[in-house]
């Protein structure tokens, strides 16, 4: 699994709400490193880690859910978990296909038509989903989202992105 | 999906310590609220209740876990631990339906395949020799029959069983070791609770 970011400049003694801006920020960011390798789709774990990221962003979000008004709040937090469930149905294709396909070699003749059968199967659903992550990217970017999140993060605790400056663990 | 309960008293403009502590309080109560149900290995929805409540709590060690002198990490491994486990065990609740439906589907592809196969043009150049006609027309259900795959959607059911069987006795021995070795006291009195 992908190593969290580190979180730039937060303080052991930190104000609430700094460290809502801190920690929220960062997690968008990382979730966003992945986009690029997730819609290539060659590599199953840079989806995995998308994935991660955004359940990470989701949980920092509930955490410090009481540093944004609830309205907006709710909105943002939709969409991230949005986000999350798309990429989560994508994510247990593709578990179960790494799954059955290690299994296959191990099973008796009699087993193996079903099981590459259901591999099939589930390869198709896998490619659907690809279609279902893009058009979800692409609605984001059309509106605007991330500008948009990052100035509302921004407005409700202060820190800015550009001066936050979120950036991966060294060596990752 | 239990919906976590709200948190009162949060004030944002007060350090992350006094706050998170309010939150952890509640999310650690939360997992022990399903003690008494997870008994049951039939309560497949509080077992993943609980999961969810486990991993709620995990991320918000994760979160706040700089805030505090005390080192969560062993903590963090505990809860992380038990939420994997947890995991393992709604993959396995989750599995088994999916694999049932997909038996279902092979039914209904077969019937599909059966109902062309009878209703094609082609059956209209049946052979005039009732033999070669039959041949063809086992051959051609044999094609259309997905027969062969069922044992394999079988087996893997009886396996998922089985996994399932296995990891709940194994959470019942974790769970039980917990609760005998005070995890709860032990991480509220590391985050400076009660």
């Amino acid at each position: 699994m992908a190593r969290a970011w580190d979180v730039n400049g937060l303080a052991p003694n930190a104000g609430f709400r700094d460290a809502a801006g801190r920690i929220v920020l960062t997690r968008w960011r990382e979730m966003l490193s992945y986009r690029d390798g997730t819609l290539v789709g060659d590599d199953i774990e840079e989806l995995h880690a998308m994935r991660v990221s955004s359940r990470r962003l989701r949980a920092a979000m509930d955490a410090f859910a009481d540093v944004f008004p609830a309205a907006s709040f709710r909105r943002y937090l939709r969409e991230v978990k949005r986000i999350t469930d798309t990429l989560g149905d994508a994510r247990d294709l593709d578990v179960a296909i790494e799954h059955l396909t290690i299994l296959l070699p191990e099973v008796d003749g009699v087993d193996r038509p079903g099981i590459e059968g259901l591999i099939d199967r589930y390869e198709q659903q896998r490619r659907a989903e690809d279609a279902r992550i893009r058009a979800l990217v692409d609605r984001l970017e059309q509106e605007r989202f991330a500008d948009r999140f990052e100035a509302w993060v921004h407005k409700h605790t202060g820190i800015d992105v550009a001066t936050l400056a979120p950036a991966p663990p060294a060596g990752a | 999906m239990a919906k976590p309960r709200p948190v009162g008293g949060i004030d944002p403009t007060r350090r992350v310590r006094p706050n998170a502590r309010k939150i952890l309080a509640m999310r650690i109560d939360e997992i022990y609220q399903y003690d008494g149900l997870v008994g049951d290995p039939a309560n497949v929805t509080e077992l993943h209740d609980m999961r969810i409540a486990f991993k709620r709590l995990r991320y918000l060690i994760e979160i706040f876990g700089d805030a505090f002198e005390a080192d969560l990490v062993p903590y963090l491994d505990q809860v992380k631990a038990m939420q994997d486990l947890l995991g393992d065990i709604h993959d396995c609740d989750v599995q088994v339906p999916m694999l049932g439906e997909h038996l279902a589907w092979l039914e209904r592809q077969e019937t599909e395949s059966v109902e062309r196969m009878l209703t094609s043009p082609r059956r209209a150049r049946t052979p005039d020799d009732p033999e070669i006609a039959l041949a063809r027309f086992k051959s051609r259900l044999d094609t259309a029959r997905r027969a062969d795959e069922r044992p394999g959607i079988h087996t893997l059911m009886a396996m998922r069983r089985a996994q399932r069987i296995a990891l709940y006795n194994q959470f019942t021995h974790e769970w039980r070791r917990l609760k005998h070795a005070r995890f709860r006291q032990r991480l509220e009195h590391a985050l400076g609770l009660g």
